[in-house]
């Protein structure tokens, strides 16, 4: 059953469309990664799931239900551009956020005390924020938004302003929400964060969905048939043996008489065909198929150079 | 829905209340007005040093006859002398030290009407005045009795006209004084708006400019939010007024009770009024007039005001002003994207608020007025300007309950249309919007 599920959702601003028509649904115990250009539409589209500006048409749904102004509660949203109260003391800020997603004032102090020790940082409960690092309000907001246990969790870009430590704190804990079973939806631009954590991932570009699915197999979708090829040998030999059936991407040298070639397969070519090729001239150490990577994935996908398209 | 208002509304006042600023301001407002009490009582204590006077008065028109009464405290009294005195001596002489001003009357005083004194320290405006009157009473009856009228005769000519206008309707009061009463209230909502809605201005553009609005708008609805921010700042203000009436109060009470016993003593203003009754018959000056005047300002404020009424009414204007103009300070703080930029913005609205109270006090002098009407009508205007007819008696209830309703009606249109630029404008950093821009948000529907 899908926690979030969003329909057709239009916005159109004067001038121009900032969501053409897009749906996507998340799964219970999922990170879902939301990506896309700068400018795309991924924050209105946040911003439509969370309520904060209406669509034009579309419908979202939580927990299969028409989303509904008190859901808010069931919501955490850790926005891109976060802030705090400069003035205002870090317990009695966490207390004031708690309290209007609808905490309990008892609820709410069990809670921000455990999460503070979890993180070892009481000693900050009556330090102003501005007294804090930013790496210190990043943790402050992270606490802010999961507090009240939400089963939807919206976090753009949540890895922004952390040390390497500190990301992989939280890193930790997005996954530790998600084993307890939290839904999660990941807006970032960090692909490597993306092939890491996230189970399925939509890409948004200039308004519209232009790619939505599991991360396994949105790759799949975009393998070009090409065999990284490890060999002892001579590359100019190598070479020569491919005919017009094989495409040689490129080759990097390992020593002086080992290489590792890039083939694509062209024209309904298998894999024992090439092998058959290239075997009398080099002795083959492994082959491995090239699955791309996420950074591969968005850039094609972006610039229109979907790898199937000359299959 | 009502407790996340309540929450802001919390935070907001918490927050501004513990501000060290706030205790400052608190503080220092009764502080600088009772001081300024203190300095303008002190100053007209120092006022009431007797002026020696010494009236060189050859062809002797004066002595024996300027009238003045017996006062124990008043600003000059006056020694005759029938010699020429030189100014050289005047200055020089011991004989004269101790006196601080000479007067010269010329025996054709009469005929030039010219009077020359010379003084060693300037004297106060007071005592200048109270000498002229003595002086020129006597010398105005030296003049009747040099035409042949008697002095009892000119007394009589002499005497003011107890001027009296009343209205045809037996029941209504004299509202002359109660006016005033109603520019006070009309400050009191000017300042208010003025200190405080600008606040808002602040308040949202901090939220903005942190970008804390983005996690608040996920939690509560942006109407809220202002809704909540408008009320709390609104609380701080009424707060911070409360505590300073109170302080100003307190203050001017202990000075009444322990330095000033003598001039705030209200048996001893009763005294002086009585003296002035006692003097009517015999000679009537300027003076004593005016305590009489001064005792129907004080009559007026204790019977004549109709407190019960103008106090609730200024509560509502004061309420349904500070809505009204906090709505529009929202949309300011919504619309900017710096604090630099918000002064700019603010300005105009700051000025347009100024013009409307500096007309307010124009409308005292006409408050049956067409202008003064139809000002006490438009709700922009009417918190200021209604008070004022309310407390001149100028007001039918038709005409207070359309001004009511009109202002109910803004309230509510511009608090909406403030909500859907601030949903609106909250989530737009980076430029200044512009009036085009502001007037599209209102058009958006979601």
């Amino acid at each position: 059953m899908e926690v979030l599920r969003v329909e057709n959702i239009v916005k159109q601003y004067a001038g121009h469309t900032a969501l053409d028509d897009i749906s996507i649904g998340t799964k219970k115990g999922e990170i879902f990664g939301l990506l896309g250009p700068n400018g795309a539409g991924k924050t209105t589209l946040i911003r439509v799931i969370n309520q904060i500006i209406g669509p034009d048409s579309g419908k979202v749904f939580l927990d299969g239900k028409p989303i509904h102004p008190e859901d808010v509660a069931k919501i955490g949203y850790l926005p891109e551009e976060r802030g705090l109260y400069k003035k205002m003391k870090v317990y009695d800020q966490v207390m004031y956020f708690a309290r209007l997603k609808g905490m309990g004032k008892v609820e709410a102090k069990r809670k921000i005390d455990h999460w503070f020790e979890k993180f070892e940082i009481t000693s900050w409960y009556n330090r102003k924020v501005e007294e804090l690092s930013k790496g210190m309000a990043q943790k402050i907001q992270f606490i802010i938004t999961v507090l009240h246990e939400p089963k939807l969790l919206i976090l753009d870009e949540p890895f922004s302003g952390f040390d390497p430590i500190n990301a992989q704190l939280i890193r930790n804990e997005i996954l530790e929400l998600k084993k307890n079973g939290a839904s999660i939806l990941l807006s970032t631009h960090n692909m490597n964060s993306v092939e890491e954590i996230c189970d399925s991932i939509a890409l948004i570009d200039q308004s519209k969905l232009i790619l939505n699915g599991k991360l396994a197999e949105v790759k799949k979708e975009f393998k070009s048939n090409t065999y990284a090829v490890q060999f002892k040998g001579m590359t100019f030999g190598f070479a020569n043996a491919l005919f017009a059936d094989f495409s040689l991407e490129k080759s990097e040298q390992i020593d002086e008489d080992r290489a590792v070639a890039y083939v694509k397969l062209l024209k309904g070519n298998t894999l024992n065909h090439l092998l058959k090729t290239v075997m009398p001239v080099v002795e083959i150490e492994s082959i491995n198929e090239v699955i791309p990577s996420m950074k591969d994935v968005f850039i094609q996908a972006v610039q229109g150079k979907k790898g199937g398209n000359d299959e | 829905m009502m407790s996340k208002v309540g929450l802001i509304i919390k935070r907001e006042y918490g927050a501004r209340v513990k501000k060290r600023s706030f205790l400052l301001i608190t503080a220092f407002v009764p502080l600088l007005v009772a001081g300024l009490v203190f300095l303008a009582m002190w100053f007209s204590i120092q006022e009431i040093k007797q002026i020696n006077v010494l009236v060189v008065d050859p062809g002797n028109l004066c002595h024996g006859k300027v009238f003045t009464g017996d006062e124990t405290n008043a600003p000059a009294i006056f020694s005759f002398v029938q010699e020429d005195v030189s100014l050289d001596d005047f200055q020089h002489h011991e004989t004269y030290n101790g006196f601080d001003l000479m007067l010269g009357i010329q025996a054709q005083v009469i005929t030039n009407k010219g009077i020359k004194g010379v003084y060693r320290e300037p004297i106060t405006p007071k005592a200048e005045y109270y000498i002229k009157d003595k002086i020129e009473l006597r010398l105005e009856e030296y003049f009747a009795l040099d035409r042949g009228i008697s002095i009892n005769e000119y007394r009589q000519i002499r005497q003011e006209f107890n001027f009296n206008l009343s209205s045809i309707d037996p029941d209504a009061q004299d509202m002359t004084y109660a006016r005033w009463v109603g520019i006070v209230f009309s400050t009191l909502i000017f300042l208010f708006i003025y200190i405080y809605a600008s606040q808002v201005t602040h308040g949202v553009l901090e939220e903005k400019t942190s970008r804390i609005v983005e996690i608040l708008v996920s939690s509560v609805k942006p109407f809220q939010l202002m809704i909540g921010k408008i009320i709390g700042i609104g609380l701080v203000g009424l707060t911070q007024f409360a505590i300073w009436i109170v302080l100003i109060g307190l203050s001017l009470f202990l000075m009444r009770e322990f330095i000033f016993q003598d001039i705030l003593n209200p048996e001893v203003l009763a005294d002086a009024m009585t003296n002035a009754g006692n003097l009517t018959g015999d000679a009537m000056s300027g003076q004593s007039s005016q305590i009489m005047k001064d005792s129907a300002l004080i009559d007026v404020i204790y019977n004549g005001v109709p407190w019960s009424t103008l106090l609730f009414l200024f509560l509502i204007y004061f309420i349904g002003g500070y809505l009204l103009f906090g709505a529009i300070f929202a949309i300011v703080g919504a619309a900017v994207d710096s604090e630099t930029d918000s002064h700019q913005a603010m300005l105009p609205v700051q000025l347009i608020v100024i013009f409307i109270y500096v007309i307010g006090c124009f409308v005292v002098f006409n408050p049956s007025g067409a202008t003064a009407m139809w000002l006490s009508q438009i709700p922009f205007t009417s918190p200021f300007i209604m008070l004022q007819r309310i407390s001149a008696g100028a007001v039918h209830y038709t005409e207070l309950l359309l001004s009511l309703l009109l202002l109910a009606v803004t309230i509510f249109v511009t608090l909406k249309g403030a909500a859907k630029v601030y949903r609106t404008g909250i989530l737009m950093y980076g430029k200044k919007a512009s009036w085009k821009e502001i007037f599209k948000w209102l058009r958006y529907s979601k």
